[in-house]
């Protein structure tokens, strides 16, 4: 369990006075614990959240710096504030190691950019990247593609994490973020939960091969990431695909048959993103499949 | 047809990512009523169970002495894995793991016992379509080894795979190491036969050829250019644990120098090889352990507890303790200079200690480097500074520190020692497999790289019996050092010799 030690609160910040807070933060732990906090990152994690999402993007990121120990930079964009400033929260999260007297600790800095802050964040976040590791981008709901804040966070970062699950007029976003894809890699979390199907569906080879109708009882996105990928792998444009509209994957018909259940428990939110954070490549069977599904 | 052809014919593969899935077999544990099988094998079998690691069709078959019967083994091994396993105990769990467990109590020289096992082992085979192969686990002391290879040899599946993994000690010398290899390859190719070391199966030992090998840092300093010298620590703060029987016999020489201590010395001196395949390794690992070799028996010293205090508690001399011989010789601390007489390591010594009832459990490769050639503060200034230090922790802590001097904060220039970490379960908080895990998943997909050959073990004895022989000639005052210290006055006079000392623990 993480102990949350302390925190501080800032209006109208500057980032040097987030900077000076994490300072603080960092050598008041040693003088809780005897000896300083270890300081451990494997990235820098940001997350863009606009007004609606604060408590999903939360509740994801709960216990992520556990297991993946990193600075979380939330960017909650207020562009609607009526003022122009920062306001800051930086807390740390410490987790105790077995048989070490120290505690690992990370930072979690929340940022509320009012008004015109909200159209720089790469000049905001960019002081806070920690040097030399990979930046993780989560994003959450449809990115507002063409947009400054949109373009310049991608500039900065390696990997960027959407779930196109939370997005409306599918198919059409997708050809707006096969354009980010020679920027940065991308993940698609309804990609990810598709895995344990596709894994199902390639062990079904090679009757597979000439399915002329799929159905798929899920969400739109996993529907057309589905049927895209066998489009893409199997070199077939041809593939029909029915949809019935469901909250999760829940089944796949091939030519009206039922394909058997893969087998496993379906991962925790939390497992799926803590997945995608592992990865650093781009994923080329993703992209064919998004490109396909456009189609 | 292997993974990449599959992969060619079916283009859904590309891209998923897939468990390493061990094929369908049965896993047969000689010696399953033993404190192995009780503390690290069935723990070691339940957290595989428990991430759904283990074969889909997998059987466990328990052979031992011990009178019983399914049922009476299923619930010593259940008592088991709540005690030593670190996972939590989960009844759905362990009912998938106990329904495909069997226990065959019969003595290992009965003609009748062996067919009486093979028949159940078929039996669960052909119950669970297991194809034929086999682990067959060896938790059982060498002297009963020959009676069942013979057996295994005699009735082996005539489909699948057979794989059998050998526990250490593996022989008490050349000659008997190199007799117990010839009776493994009268039954078995060197290829199925597994000599398992677990510390080859610790993350952080196998983090070494990470740390070597996948940072560009320090290969090209890894020399004796910039290395000083190497100190390899494997401490134990316990006694012989009622270990009398087979400590008298093997002592801390066989016990941890002839396996671990060479193993680490091994890995930390190796070159890269060219890749990551079980003989590629090994054939490093050989050449590092053909170029060892010790200066002479002053460069050997040993030593035997006596009593003294372990964490406050004042325990028993080595000579007291039940099963050992009141006058015994035995040697519960090795210390030794050693050299690899090769281009990158000549006249680099590598200072190895090990022992029992030593200050604090510690495993430990510390990486001397050489002094910085002109520091060009004041003397006073740099007093406090120390050589770098790479320090690999491979339990407990595990991890790898970097001793650096830093400037102390304020007006002077003064020079100061600090540590730069890496913890590991900071950085990956995951949980660290046991090594049982690790290795009884490889022996089940046939992956043989943490495991030793018969020639890594030919020269391991080699060496041991080079020192064993020199010791014929004296006969040390034992007890030579107190149950807590860091061992007899000898070791560190072995260091003080060439102007060194250990690292302060």
């Amino acid at each position: 369990m993480a102990s949350q030690l302390s925190e501080w609160t800032g209006e109208d910040v500057r980032l040097a006075d987030v900077d000076r807070a994490i300072a603080e933060l960092r050598a008041g732990t040693a003088s809780t614990t005897g000896q300083p906090s270890l300081r451990t990152s494997v990235m820098t994690h940001m997350a863009w959240v606009p007004e609606g999402w604060e408590d999903a993007a939360r509740a994801a990121l709960s216990g992520m710096a556990e297991r993946h120990p990193s600075r979380t930079i939330l960017l909650f964009p207020e562009p609607n504030a009526g003022s122009d400033g920062i306001d800051a929260t930086v807390a740390l999260e410490c987790y105790a190691v077995p048989g070490v007297e120290r505690e690992v600790c990370s930072e979690v800095i929340e940022l509320h950019l009012r008004g015109m802050r909200a159209k720089a964040p790469a000049s905001i976040v960019e002081p806070l990247l920690v040097s030399d590791l990979p930046v993780f981008l989560r994003w959450r709901g449809e990115p507002p593609w063409g947009a400054q804040e949109l373009d310049q966070l991608v500039g900065v970062t390696d990997r960027m994490i959407v779930d196109s699950t939370e997005w409306d007029d599918l198919p059409h976003p997708y050809r707006q973020l096969s354009g980010l894809f020679d920027r940065a890699a991308v993940s698609d979390i309804a990609w990810a939960r598709t895995s344990r199907w596709r894994a199902l569906l390639a062990s079904l080879w090679p009757d597979v091969a000439d399915v002329g109708t799929v159905r798929v009882h899920g969400t739109h996105a996993q529907a057309l990431l589905i049927v895209g990928w066998l489009r893409s792998r199997l070199g077939r444009d041809d593939i029909a695909l029915e949809h019935v509209d469901l909250p999760r994957l829940e089944g796949i018909d091939l030519d009206g048959e039922p394909a058997p259940f893969p087998p496993g428990d379906p991962p925790m939110p939390s497992d799926v993103l803590s997945d995608e954070l592992d990865r650093f490549t781009r994923d080329p069977i993703y992209e064919a499949a998004l490109l396909a599904a456009v189609q | 047809m292997t993974e990449a052809a599959e992969r060619q014919k079916n283009p859904l593969l590309e891209g998923l990512t897939f468990r390493r899935t061990p094929d369908p077999c049965a896993l047969v544990i000689f010696g399953a009523s033993g404190d192995l099988t009780h503390k690290k094998l069935m723990p070691a079998l339940y957290s595989l169970a428990f991430r759904q690691l283990l074969p889909p069709r997998f059987a466990i078959v328990g052979v031992a002495r011990t009178q019983g019967d399914d049922d009476s083994w299923r619930e010593d091994m259940k008592q088991a894995v709540q005690k030593y396993a670190r996972d939590e105990f989960r009844q759905d769990v362990w009912d998938g793991l106990a329904a495909n467990m069997h226990y065959a109590a019969t003595d290992f020289a009965d003609e009748g016992g062996e067919n009486a096992l093979e028949e159940l082992v078929g039996r669960c085979d052909s119950e669970q379509n297991l194809g034929g192969n086999r682990v067959y686990y060896l938790a059982v002391p060498p002297s009963a080894f020959p009676t069942i290879v013979e057996a295994l040899g005699k009735r082996r599946s005539a489909t699948g795979w057979t794989r059998l993994i050998v526990e250490k000690p593996f022989g008490h010398d050349l000659a008997s190491a190199r007799e117990l290899n010839t009776m493994l390859w009268a039954h078995f190719q060197e290829s199925e036969i597994f000599r398992i070391d677990h510390y080859l199966g610790k993350e952080t030992v196998q983090n070494m050829l990470a740390l070597r090998f996948a940072n560009g840092v320090f290969e090209p300093i890894w020399n004796r250019q910039f290395i000083d010298h190497v100190q390899i620590t494997v401490a134990e703060s316990i006694g012989i644990e009622g270990r009398a029987g087979y400590y008298e016999q093997a002592g801390a020489i066989r016990d941890i120098f002839q396996n671990h201590l060479l193993q680490l010395l091994a890995l930390t001196a190796m070159e890269p090889p060219i890749d990551f395949t079980a003989d590629s390794v090994h054939s490093e690992k050989v050449k590092v352990l053909k170029a060892l070799h010790t200066p002479g028996p002053k460069s050997v010293v040993r030593g035997q507890y006596g009593r003294g205090f372990v964490e406050g508690e004042e325990v028993p001399a080595y000579r007291e303790e039940a099963g050992v011989a009141a006058n015994s010789m035995t040697e519960t601390f090795v210390a030794a200079k050693l050299f690899v007489d090769n281009w990158r390591w000549a006249d680099t010594p590598f200072y190895v200690r090990m022992g029992k009832r030593l200050a604090r459990r510690e495993t430990t490769i510390a990486i001397q480097f050489k002094r910085a050639p002109h520091p060009p503060f004041e003397e006073t200034a740099a007093e406090g500074l120390r050589p770098n230090v790479l320090l690999v922790h491979v339990q407990p802590d595990e991890g790898v520190s970097l001793a650096i001097g830093a400037k102390v904060p304020g007006q002077g220039m003064t020079i100061q020692t600090v540590h730069m970490d890496f913890l590991y379960g900071g950085a990956f908080r995951t949980g660290m497999p046991e090594a049982y895990e690790r290795l009884i998943l490889d022996t089940m997909l046939g992956d043989g790289t943490l495991f030793t050959r018969a020639d890594e073990v030919d020269e391991q004895w080699l060496l041991v019996d080079a020192i064993v022989a020199a010791w014929t000639r004296d006969r040390p005052a034992f007890p030579n050092y107190a149950a807590g210290t860091w061992g007899p006055p000898s070791s560190e006079e072995l260091l003080r010799r060439d102007g060194r000392s250990w690292r302060r623990n």
